[in-house]
């Protein structure tokens, strides 16, 4: 009798433990569960350069969404954006890919427009400002004057 | 005889501007920007208006075309972005007007300097009533650069642009933060002061530059 009343504690206290990890895993992973909330919204670039899926989405310096998948549609990149609920996007929302800092990680800008009309879920902005490759840019004062 | 004949012919010319006219409007959005691209090209290189003194005609025609390619309304109105909607409209033709000033200060100005570099129209999307023109301008020394421009329809099937994206950085966008930021941290009204400034320091600038010559 004794025996199973600890059998069943230190059971309990195991399932517990593993829930609290299950728990602690979800938040710092951010993993969201049934689609997340929150809506989507796609964006075309021609070059995403260095942004990954879980980046994060700014307003003003503002998150308000990440990034949730990156892939390739007709030789561009198109990156779905799962925004809040409450963040409305007119549909001259300028999306730019922009660096933290001089050489920080990258994330996408938001700038809101002025248009009456809104994005609706699954729409897509149709401003987009790819990342300015410094490279690039470099590579043609160099190699440019022939 | 003779007048019935010379009257058919002018009958006959007239047709022809009246079609070609309307041929310069229509067709893609790619054709219609390199037709007026290469009425600016014209102006600029135009003997007649080359000449020193004639910077302000030189001017004048460049801005003239320019308004026939650019749609300043749409252009303003996503610079300004969500202030836009507070606008009344006498504020909203004052501020186009302002804003296509601005731009004419800005980029006119450089276009003089034009010395033979070359256009090259890579491709351009067509997505319900808005296209995207890719291009790229060609120096002479064999620098490129890639140049986007956003264009809208128009009711009579005509593109007018507005927004330039070179090198990947919009015109839009630039003017939108920065009107943002003056606004946020002042206001409209001193943007508009701020714009009315500028643009008679420019006027009384080209006219000192212009008595001079």
């Amino acid at each position: 009798m004794e025996r199973t009343k600890v059998n069943v504690a230190v059971g309990l206290f195991l399932v517990l433990g593993i829930l609290a990890l299950a728990y602690l895993s979800i938040r710092l992973g951010k993993v969201s569960f049934l689609g997340g909330a929150g809506y989507l919204v796609s964006a075309d670039f021609p070059s995403v350069g260095g942004l990954k899926a879980g980046s994060s989405v700014e307003i003003a310096g503002v998150q308000v969404g990440r990034v949730e998948s990156i892939g390739l549609a007709d030789y561009q990149a198109r990156v779905v954006l799962r925004l809040e609920r409450n963040v409305k996007l007119q549909d001259d929302s300028i999306a730019s890919i922009k660096t933290k800092g001089l050489i920080g990680e990258k994330y996408i800008r938001i700038s809101p427009g002025g248009s009456e009309k809104l994005i609706p879920p699954n729409g897509r902005i149709r401003e987009v400002e790819a990342p300015v490759d410094l490279e690039e840019l470099i590579s043609k004062y160099i190699f440019g004057k022939v | 005889m003779i007048g019935l004949r010379r009257c058919a012919l002018a009958a006959g010319a007239l047709l022809m501007v009246v079609v070609f006219a309307h041929h310069a409007w229509a067709g893609s959005p790619s054709d219609q920007l390199r037709a007026q691209i290469e009425r600016v090209v014209k102006a600029v290189e135009d003997p007649d208006l080359k000449k020193d003194g004639k910077v302000r005609e030189r001017r004048t025609a460049v801005r003239r075309i320019a308004d026939d390619i650019f749609d300043f309304n749409e252009t303003a109105k996503r610079s300004l972005a969500r202030h836009w909607l507070q606008r009344t409209p006498a504020e909203r033709k004052e501020f186009v007007d302002l804003f296509a000033n601005l731009l004419e200060r800005s980029y006119i100005s450089k276009i003089e300097l034009y010395n033979g570099e070359r256009f090259a129209y890579l491709g351009e999307t067509v997505e319900g009533d808005q296209a995207t023109v890719r291009t790229k301008i060609v120096t002479k020394q064999g620098t490129e650069i890639p140049i986007e421009y956003k264009m809208l329809r128009t009711p009579n099937d005509r593109w007018l642009v507005y927004d330039v994206v070179i090198e990947g950085v919009s015109l839009v966008a630039n003017y939108r933060t920065q009107f943002n930021k003056i606004i946020q941290t002042s206001s409209y009204q001193e943007l508009v002061k701020k714009m009315k400034t500028k643009q008679t320091e420019f006027l009384d600038e080209q006219r000192r530059t212009s008595d001079r010559s």
